[in-house]
């Protein structure tokens, strides 16, 4: 990825893989309510993906030094496989755990990249990350810690 | 008679028609109201919930309680506002010596021209006035109440005592004090409307004072077939709006509900209340023997419905029985309830779950109308490092294990993880077993979830509470029957949104703890496995809850649904009236094909 256009290519296609893994899901998901939440799950990721869509376009805009909270609780929390019976904690843990291995990616590269153009895309997207894992993360904290 | 008498009265047809003035200055610009004058009223409307103390103690009926525009009711507030009539009002101040509020006072001024009759009717601290902003007048004494600002304390065991047995810590009320206590009910009613069952509360506090706990019994028994339980173990949001408790504490409700129940042997029951209607026919299936489920029972076996209940357990109650410990609801007290219901003919299946002994569809099709509530019963897991470590144990089960009688082997050292009333209880049940006891708690004492009484007592109790601190991973300790637990501070953030603050894990301020046992108690979920994936797919479920529509129904029209698992409040009172706002609908349907 030497170019802004290839790199903003590589996160649609990976906001695009995410939709379609949430819409796999809801369609395999047997407890009752999860398909809908996957469903959501999946239009969140599409709504990732526009965004980027219209970066690439130039109607919108990265901001690589906007300040997005850590609640960090997926940090300590053990890695959960999605499977057919999931739960909605579970589900929750696996959503959050993605967005958090992509913003740990995007974070990593933009510290390997030298070009400042390229170096403030990888950080807009890292930060786009941290967006998406503070959301899933409010959600947890909200309705699955609810006594906690 | 003189010339001069004849005369003079026609002189003053001279100033017939000139415009008519007053000689003088006018006196009551000289004379100002004394200052304790009881004059013309000041609502404070801001202040004022609307219970309409006024109204009722005004002997002179000058007082309407009425709607105004712009102002809604909502919790607390009945939306209502006085409105005075100076045609009857006499002045004489109990208006504002009963006011609850202290919302409302009188000023010094009292004079009031006007042509308009209508005028002198005017809801006060609506409508403009020009004594407006005066401070002079009549203020109720802030030492001077018509009824006492405390309420009778209830005898409770003392810590040191409570925390040896299981014995219940509330004594309950003496015939005096519930007395005492009913005496300072002003009877407003905005208790009823603020009680998920809509109790009627006044009025069964007034049967309190006339002695006749017979219709209090009875009066109870309209909205709620759960009133020992209730009296003991209530979320009381009623006492939360009193307002009574705005400028003193509120009337202590709960404990009159208690007091009544009390009173009345269970022997008496079939003779004080309602018996059942003509057999309808209908056979109705009700999944959960818990409050919900209970509650819809009772009210549909009263309406001549056949009503079978399906229990996984091996007694009835649900999270009462294996949730509430004893020392807060005896079982006599549940029992009681329950055997009521019981009576009727409610026919309970024990130790029988659906999905796994009858077919949730075979419900569907063999009964006339199904209604679950199944409550919240599967733990959450803490999803931390080492969470199956053999010492690491759920506070559910530590309670359902203390329920049945087991010995839950947990050591004389527990941590227990979580701010709810699980947690608040399995920390409580740890002491009575002769544990120290540590609270974990990830965010602050006053965003406990717990109920604020349960918080007091389990500290009293010696409850040590950790608060701002997370569970980060349970490790294995220097002795194998113990567990080392890591944890680390945490820094409350504001919620950019409003929301409760979120606790922020500081990575750099850990710790390492030992304890016999970790209880994890951070919440429930619920368990819906027992439908079959062709059933639930059309059925409208969020968040593991049902999301139902008018009277409970679902979709599926045969198909009802309450207690925890449908509603967002996951208390005993909110089952309650969802299981008889159900049997409401579910009556309403096999009487009349009609949807809710």
């Amino acid at each position: 990825m030497n170019t802004v256009d290839e790199i903003l290519d590589y996160a649609i296609d990976q906001e695009q893989q995410a939709a379609d893994f949430y819409a796999d899901m809801a369609k395999r998901a047997e407890k009752g309510g999860m398909k809908e939440i996957f469903l959501e799950f999946s239009a969140e990721e599409e709504r990732h993906r526009d965004k980027l869509l219209n970066v690439k376009q130039g109607d919108q805009e990265l901001h690589a030094n906007q300040a997005v909270i850590n609640l960090k609780i997926s940090d300590y929390l053990v890695d959960v496989e999605p499977h057919e019976n999931i739960s909605y904690q579970d589900a929750l843990i696996v959503a959050m755990k993605r967005e958090r291995a992509a913003f740990r990616l995007y974070s990593d590269m933009a510290e390997k990249v030298t070009e400042p153009a390229l170096q403030d895309v990888f950080l807009g997207l890292a930060k786009e990350e941290a967006k998406h894992k503070l959301f899933f993360e409010s959600e947890y904290d909200e309705r699955v810690l609810k006594d906690n | 008679m003189s010339l001069k008498d004849l005369i003079s009265p026609f002189f003053v047809w001279q100033r017939a028609f000139e415009k008519p003035y007053t000689v003088g200055l006018k006196p009551i610009v000289e004379r100002p109201g004394a200052p304790a004058y009881r004059g013309f009223h000041i609502n404070m409307s801001d202040d004022c919930v609307g219970c309409g103390s006024c109204f009722t103690i005004c002997q002179n009926h000058a007082i309407d309680m009425v709607k105004v525009d712009g102002l809604e009711a909502h919790g607390g507030d009945s939306g209502l506002r006085p409105r005075f009539d100076y045609g009857r009002c006499c002045w004489c101040g109990l208006c504002v010596d009963i006011c609850t509020a202290g919302s409302l006072r009188m000023t010094n001024e009292y004079a009031w021209f006007t042509t308009n009759p209508d005028d002198f009717r005017f809801v006060a601290g609506m409508e403009n006035k020009s004594w407006d902003g005066r401070t002079g007048g009549y203020h109720r004494h802030p030492d001077y109440h018509l009824f006492p600002p405390k309420r009778i304390e209830m005898e409770m065991l003392a810590p040191e005592e409570s925390v040896a047995s299981f014995t219940e810590v509330a004594k309950g009320y003496t015939e005096e004090q519930a007395k005492l206590e009913a005496d300072r009910c002003v009877e407003c009613g905005i208790c009823v409307a603020t009680c998920p069952a809509h109790m009627d509360v006044p009025d069964y506090i007034h049967s309190i004072r006339d002695g006749d706990y017979e219709k209090g019994l009875q009066l109870m028994y309209r909205t709620n077939p759960f009133p020992a339980t209730c009296g003991r173990i209530c979320t009381r949001r009623c006492e939360s709006v009193c307002p009574v408790g705005i400028q003193g504490e509120p009337v202590a409700i709960r404990w009159l509900k208690r007091f009544i129940v009390d009173q009345v042997a269970e022997a008496d029951y079939a003779r004080i209340l309602p018996n059942v209607e003509a057999d309808t026919g209908k056979r109705i299936a009700i999944v959960g023997a818990g409050p919900g489920g209970l509650s819809a029972a009772y009210y549909l076996r009263l309406k001549g419905h056949a009503v079978e209940v399906f229990e996984s357990q091996a007694q009835a109650g649900g999270m009462l029985r294996y949730g509430v410990p004893s020392y807060r609801l005896p079982d006599p007290a549940l029992d009681k309830d329950i055997e009521h219901i019981r009576s009727l003919g409610v026919e309970i299946h024990f130790n029988h779950s659906i999905g796994r002994d009858t077919a949730f569809s075979d419900l569907l099709d063999n009964y006339d109308a199904v209604f679950v509530s199944t409550g919240l019963n599967v733990p959450s897991q803490m999803r931390i490092q080492g969470e199956d470590h053999p010492r690491v144990m759920d506070g559910l089960k530590l309670l359902d294990d203390v329920a049945n009688g087991k010995d839950p082997q947990i050591g004389t050292s527990v941590a227990v993880i979580g701010g709810g009333n699980v947690a608040m209880d399995a920390a409580r049940v740890s002491r009575r077993l002769g544990a120290e006891v540590t609270v974990l708690y990830r965010r602050r004492i006053e965003d406990m979830p717990a109920d604020t009484e349960e918080i007091h007592e389990a500290q009293a109790e010696g409850c040590i509470f950790v608060t701002q601190a997370i569970p980060v991973e349970a490790l294995n300790a220097a002795q194998s029957d113990q567990v080392t637990l890591k944890w680390g501070e945490a820094e409350m953030l504001q919620d950019p949104k409003g929301g409760r603050p979120r606790p922020v894990l500081q990575e750099e301020r850990m710790h390492l703890d030992t304890f016999d046992t970790v209880v994890s108690a951070i919440g429930q979920g619920s368990n819906l496995d027992y439908i079959p994936t062709e059933i639930s797919d059309q059925l409208q479920i969020k968040w593991g809850k049902f999301i139902p529509g008018d009277y409970q129904q679902m979709v599926l029209n045969k198909l009802f649904v309450g207690g925890d698992v449908a509603n967002a409040t996951a208390d005993a009172i909110s089952a309650i009236e969802d299981g008889h706002h159900a049997a409401r609908g579910i009556h309403r349907f096999l009487d009349t094909g009609q949807r809710g």
